[in-house]
């Protein structure tokens, strides 16, 4: 038996390509929401997959550094050294940095710390360069940034020079890493001006005296000579990242961190799962709610076309039915032709991606899995629009011949 | 009678349609009893709204009657108003339908329009192509088996419309009016088609016509009126 569908669309080929790339782009949309849903979860948990870490320890009744705010003194990490099973710590760190370049372009990234001398960085997808050598002055800076190596950034008081360059590493808010220690990420968070600094070790002194002169005899002794007080306090860092040494049990030593007043513990998956079941759940969802909208959208307008491309057939339909044509030469007539489309359509979503996605400034993360799956809601889609137009056409009249 | 004429192939008894009831009630088609020989072309003329046309869609299977008999050979299709049979099997082993517009599937060549009538009776892809192709050559359109129908003349299409409601050797051809959308001349060649390929083939060919200028080429003629169906001689 001829195949009716392909000469159907061969006789109107241009018209079929078409409405093949008008459906195809709107399911590209549907391609794209699903590798942005997928960036945005690639996004969120690039730091945590990047440190790694078996526990992270944060301030009590936080839920960590990616959820809210928390602050841990950075000498928690020599507390934490002591407990058995703990091999190593790494204080953890990040901030946001809004830079005004000479010629007035704004730089925004994350600035993330990494623990000298125990993480220089080697962990990170270097694009160019190398990770950090000395505890000060270098960066590495993801490509999104637009800055090459050797390139200096002044932050703070103090000039930084990138050596090394990363590939697709952006926070979970989408703006590009940047890879300092954590002593230099320390030193540009809490920059002071001079007169700042002078009027805080005032204030500090005064307090001192205030408070304890008078009521201890030794103060007495002490307070002509104020000037060794620090001028601020040793500034915190968000988390404690905790390395566990093999052999030794995880949950174990979780508990024990876990009881201390201070803290909240949380393996690095409880951290993941924060970010993606707390942090980004609401655009999660939308998301979601937007992709199974366009889906709706497609499947109505697929329907549509479908059911338009049947009318448009009646008349041929109503003959094959007079000229006693079985229902499933029909059937396959209407059905073929949707599911052509439906192929095609989707064929062409797969090449706007391939195009156009690597364009989108934020990550658009297209697996085989979502290609599967796209590929399997066009094929009911197709059904479904067959569906559609099948019962028109086998409602198609022999009369109908007669009369025209 | 004509001994050039086969057998009967087409036997109705008592057909009859009625639309409507009590005050409502049309009569499209009075009590009518005709047959139809193999290789005989009957004309049936009759002015419009006389029921010509229900006859055409009863005997051709589209349309109940709401009384009466069909039997096509010695198969009965209709008894009592009833289908005895599956219709549409019947349609497409036998019957053959020609129109006022030749009615192709404007997506298929002249060739796959004709291999159509076959192929969705089963018949293989390769015997299709080459029936229809000695079909369509026998009747002056092998050079146009590739032309879809748009690029078809008139008269053309008419070609094809009838090679493919001959292409599956039916034992009834029905014909509405085809040669109205035509000059004269082409009128009369479709005509003479009829009755060659009726002839050839062994159809019974029944053609509804306005045009009594072609009367002559055909076996009988069948006068309808007021839905009563009576015999004329051609002239």
């Amino acid at each position: 038996m001829m195949d009716l569908a392909i000469r159907d669309i061969r006789n109107d080929l241009s018209r079929f390509i078409l409405t093949a790339a008008g459906l195809g782009m709107l399911m590209s949309v549907v391609l794209a929401m699903t590798g942005i849903y997928n960036g945005m979860v690639v996004d969120a948990t690039v730091l945590p997959d990047i440190y790694g870490g078996d526990l992270w320890v944060v301030q009590k009744d936080t839920q960590g550094p990616f959820a809210e705010s928390s602050r841990v003194p950075a000498l928690l990490a020599d507390r934490i050294r002591a407990v058995p099973g703990v091999e190593r710590t790494r204080s953890y760190m990040t901030l946001n940095v809004q830079h005004q370049m000479a010629g007035g372009e704004t730089l925004r990234f994350t600035l993330a710390g990494l623990s000298w001398p125990d993480d220089l960085g080697n962990a990170l997808p270097l694009a160019q360069g190398r990770a950090l050598r000395q505890p000060h002055y270098e960066l590495v800076a993801d490509r999104a940034l637009g800055l090459p190596i050797g390139a200096t950034l002044r932050l703070g008081r103090d000039d930084y020079t990138i050596v090394g360059v990363t590939s697709g590493m952006v926070s979970s808010s989408g703006d590009p890493l940047v890879f300092a220690s954590v002593s230099d990420a320390l030193r540009i968070q809490n920059d002071l001006a001079s007169e700042a600094m002078r009027l805080e070790r005032e204030s500090r002194v005064s307090r001192v005296r205030r408070s304890e002169l008078g009521r201890d005899p030794a103060s007495l002794a002490r307070a002509g000579s104020a000037a060794p007080l620090p001028a601020v306090a040793p500034p915190p860092v968000t988390a404690i990242l905790v390395d566990v040494a093999a052999g030794s049990d995880i949950q174990q030593v979780k508990a024990t961190l876990a009881a201390w007043p201070d803290v909240s513990v949380y393996t690095i998956d409880e951290q993941r799962e924060l970010l993606v079941r707390g942090v980004i759940d609401r655009a999660r969802r939308q998301i979601g709610l937007f992709r199974a909208l366009l889906v709706a959208i497609s499947a109505i307008v697929m329907g549509l076309i479908v059911y338009t491309m049947t009318l448009d057939k009646m008349l041929s339909l109503s003959l094959l039915k007079l000229l006693g044509a079985k229902q499933r030469v029909i059937l396959r007539l209407i059905l073929e032709e949707s599911i052509l489309l439906g192929l095609s359509a989707y064929l062409v979503a797969l090449l706007i991606g391939e195009l156009a996605f690597d364009l989108f400034p934020r990550r658009v993360l297209v697996q085989d899995i979502d290609r599967l799956a796209l590929l399997g809601v066009v094929l009911g889609l197709s059904v479904v629009a067959g569906m559609v137009g099948l019962r028109k056409a086998l409602a198609a009249n022999p009369n109908e011949v007669l009369a025209s | 009678m004509n001994e050039r004429l086969g057998k009967v192939v087409l036997r109705a008894t008592n057909l009859s349609k009625v639309y409507g009831e009590g005050a409502m009630r049309v009569d499209a088609l009075r009590p009518t009893s005709f047959e139809a020989r193999a290789g005989e072309v009957a004309a049936i003329v009759g002015p419009s709204g006389s029921g010509k046309s229900t006859l055409l869609t009863i005997i051709g299977l589209i349309n109940p009657p709401t009384t009466g008999s069909l039997v096509f050979g010695d198969r009965p299709v209709i008894t009592d108003g009833r289908a005895v049979v599956n219709l549409a099997t019947m349609r497409r082993q036998q019957l053959g339908y020609v129109f006022q517009r030749s009615n192709l599937i404007p997506f298929l060549s002249a060739e796959a329009n004709v291999r159509l009538a076959l192929e969705i009776d089963g018949v293989s892809s390769r015997e299709a192509r080459t029936r229809a192709r000695e079909l369509l050559d026998s009747l002056g359109m092998g050079k146009r088996l590739a032309a879809l129908p748009g690029k078809l003349s008139g008269g053309e299409q008419q070609r094809v419309a009838i090679a493919r409601a001959m292409v599956h050797q039916p034992s009834v051809v029905l014909a509405d009016e085809p040669t109205a959308a035509l000059d004269s001349g082409r009128g009369r060649q479709v005509m003479e088609l009829f009755r060659d390929s009726a002839h050839a083939h062994g159809a019974a060919v029944l053609v509804v016509t306005h045009d009594h200028r072609t009367l002559d080429l055909v076996d009988r003629v069948l006068e309808m009126e007021d839905g009563v169906l009576h015999e004329k001689q051609p002239a």
